[in-house]
């Protein structure tokens, strides 16, 4: 009986922390001049409705010596300007406590960003 | 050369989700780059050949063809169940200059613009300031296109001004897949470009009035709209008020329009006789379900552009949860009686702050909307003189076969040379009531049964009313259109347009939207005479 209770117990904690480690909160930069790069064929719902959305969901492995990775925004198909001007940022404990395990050199990215929308 | 990518598909949709409605193919064109074809006036051509190619294609296959911008129209009146074409990536603009204009013209050069279909509100506006120049007025936001606006009437609540087509003095069509088959419209008696302008753009140039006003709000049966000609204007600040005042008042005011008279003052807002000044904006907010004494009201008045002034952002721009959204709209399909509750609980959200002022231009009072989901708004326009009558009407009917999960709002705009603008009267009050879009349960009943319960109260108590192109409505309500302009105006514009496009083209760029309000019909009158240049 003990036995069982202990494992519903070391069970829920599991859960408590892996609930924990994905708690979040987000975080948007926009641009108040120019218009998002729409996406006609785009069926979103969400607040990115009508617009090309980049969306980052990786781990970067840095060198011990790099304090800020810089991540660079090119002109593709996705980003026709080359210009950012929404940029929404996930942070979660799971990837904070990442970082201070790792002395900073994996650092979790969640990221969305939309272009400007190029001008002819 | 520009390029075109057609996509392959089942369904589009509005914006704010007033659809789906079936689709074939989504046509998506895009612009030749610069570093291909350096001059912008050879890539507004380019791209020209490449919607005359589509249009060819389309006709070969006997399809339809309808072009649309940002999805903003809360109808099917931007859809085609066969082929649509997105404008959204042709967004060129050119500054006219002098030597462009033509010879008998009043305007200034420096005001005149030509603005490619794609162009958003914003993206114009963006390009104005960059000139020292604004608009003269919107639709009270931003992410419209031009084209998109003018086809609907687009419009805000500048008393004294108009709608975003009342300054547009020129438009660029193409009407077809043959060289004769791209025009330039403007007005004979009001041009604004020479014929050697017109022959840049390739272009066949037909002056006439009529004709004219019948394109400006052509609800995209016209043809494709490839290029507007705007009249700008010098770059100005509004300062902008919310104030609550007596609902008897706020109502007077909509009805007689003499702000000069009024008791209701702003202290900062008077002439030297201490008498009120006339706003550019007045919008009025009523929450039927509340017996408030008081109404918050906004106002704007027109200030001389000088710097610096106060920054109208803030720091942080909130928003609500989607999923309270959700929960709302939940909650008014399964309880529509908590409607009333619900609404004074979201009025912080949904109404602007009491007492709030800003300054700041055009571009920057009427920014990015805060809210973009499923949504309707059923919007009637009606003589100002009858406007609180229509409100008591409308409110009462809400109240009393609804409740409807939306508030009302009043704005006023001058009155339209365009044909079938719905601002026909000298100034229209338009009666609008917007809200989430909420599905019919056997407790609530739909948003179409809704808008048909409001045509016939208005019909019932003789009010003359027109109705917004691009909003909700009960558009298979029978007799709609004619009742709304009368047979006459009616009958002019199908002869402007059947005079205008061949057969087939008429056919091509006809929709359901135009065959249930019955526009789409072809008239049994001889029109070439109508459309000769003048």
């Amino acid at each position: 009986m003990k036995k069982s209770n202990s494992k519903t117990s070391r069970g829920l904690l599991l859960v408590c922390l892996l609930f924990l480690l994905q708690s979040c909160y987000s975080v948007r930069l926009k641009s108040i001049n120019g218009s998002e790069q729409p996406d006609p064929v785009s069926e979103r719902t969400d607040d990115y409705r009508n617009m090309t959305v980049m969306e980052i969901d990786t781990v970067l492995t840095i060198k011990a010596t790099t304090s800020i990775p810089t991540f660079l925004v090119k002109k593709n198909a996705l980003c026709k300007s080359g210009q950012l001007h929404t940029v929404e940022y996930r942070n979660t404990l799971g990837s904070v406590l990442l970082s201070a395990v790792t002395l900073g050199r994996k650092r979790k990215m969640k990221v969305k960003y939309v272009c400007v929308k190029p001008s002819n | 050369m520009a390029t075109t990518i057609a996509h392959p598909k089942t369904k589009w949709d509005t914006l704010h989700n007033n659809g789906p409605f079936p689709l074939k193919t989504l046509y998506v064109t895009e612009l030749a780059g610069d570093g291909n074809i350096p001059a912008k006036i050879d890539r507004y051509n380019d791209v020209a050949e490449e919607i005359q190619r589509l249009i060819k294609e389309t006709a070969d296959d006997n399809e339809g063809f309808r072009a649309y911008g940002s999805r903003w129209s809360m109808n099917n009146i931007a859809h085609h169940k066969d082929r649509m074409h997105y404008n959204g990536f042709m967004n060129i603009h050119l500054p006219i200059a002098e030597a462009d204009c033509h010879d008998d013209t009043t305007y200034d050069a420096s005001n005149l613009f030509l603005f490619e279909c794609g162009n958003t509100i914003k993206e114009v506006s963006k390009q104005l300031s960059a000139h020292g120049k604004s608009l003269k007025t919107t639709g009270a936001s931003n992410g419209q296109t031009i084209a998109g606006c003018i086809s609907t009437g687009v419009h805000g609540s500048a008393l004294d001004v108009g709608s975003v087509q009342d300054y547009v003095v020129g438009l660029n069509l193409i009407i077809g897949p043959n060289p004769e088959d791209v025009v330039y419209l403007e007005r004979h008696t009001k041009p604004a470009l020479n014929d050697v302008f017109a022959s840049k753009l390739k272009a066949r140039v037909i002056r006439n009035d009529g004709l004219f006003n019948a394109a400006l709000v052509g609800l995209g049966a016209f043809g494709f709209i490839h290029g507007v000609v705007i009249e700008a204007e010098p770059r100005f600040l509004l300062n902008r008020y919310v104030k609550k005042i007596d609902k008897n008042i706020a109502l007077k005011l909509a009805e007689t329009m003499d702000f000069k008279n009024s008791s209701f003052k702003i202290p900062e807002e008077t002439d030297e006789q201490g008498n009120a000044n006339r706003p550019y904006h007045y919008k009025i907010f009523i929450n039927q379900y509340n017996d408030d004494l008081e109404y918050v009201v906004e106002l704007m008045y027109k200030k001389p552009y000088v710097v610096p002034y106060e920054d109208p952002f803030p720091v942080i721009k909130e928003s609500l949860y989607r999923d309270l959204i959700h929960l709302f709209v939940k909650m008014a399909e399964n309880f529509p009686k908590s409607i009333p509750w619900l609404v004074r609980r979201l009025r912080k959200t949904i109404l602007p702050t009491v007492n709030e002022e800003l300054i700041g231009t055009v571009p920057e009072i009427f920014w990015d909307a805060p809210y973009q989901g499923p949504a309707f708004a059923c919007s009637f326009g009606v003589d100002h003189k009858d406007a609180p009558r229509t409100m008591k009407l409308l409110g009462d009917l809400t109240k009393k076969e609804g409740p409807i999960p939306g508030i009302f709002a009043m704005r006023f705009v001058k009155k339209s040379e365009a044909t079938l603008a719905f601002t026909k009267f000298p100034i229209t009050c338009m009666i609008e009531i917007d809200g989430v879009l909420w599905k019919k349960t056997r407790r609530i009943m739909s948003v179409t049964e809704f808008s048909k319960r409001m045509i016939e109260t208005l019909q019932q108590n003789n009010i003359p009313f027109t109705m917004h192109w691009g909003k909700t409505g009960n558009w298979t309500f029978p007799g709609l259109v004619a009742h709304m302009f009368g047979d006459d105006t009616v009958n002019e514009w199908k002869n402007y347009r059947n005079g205008l496009l061949s057969e087939d083209m008429a056919k091509l760029f006809s929709n359901d939207f135009l065959e249930t309000t019955g526009l789409s019909e072809k008239n049994l009158d001889d029109t070439d005479d109508w459309i000769v240049s003048l």
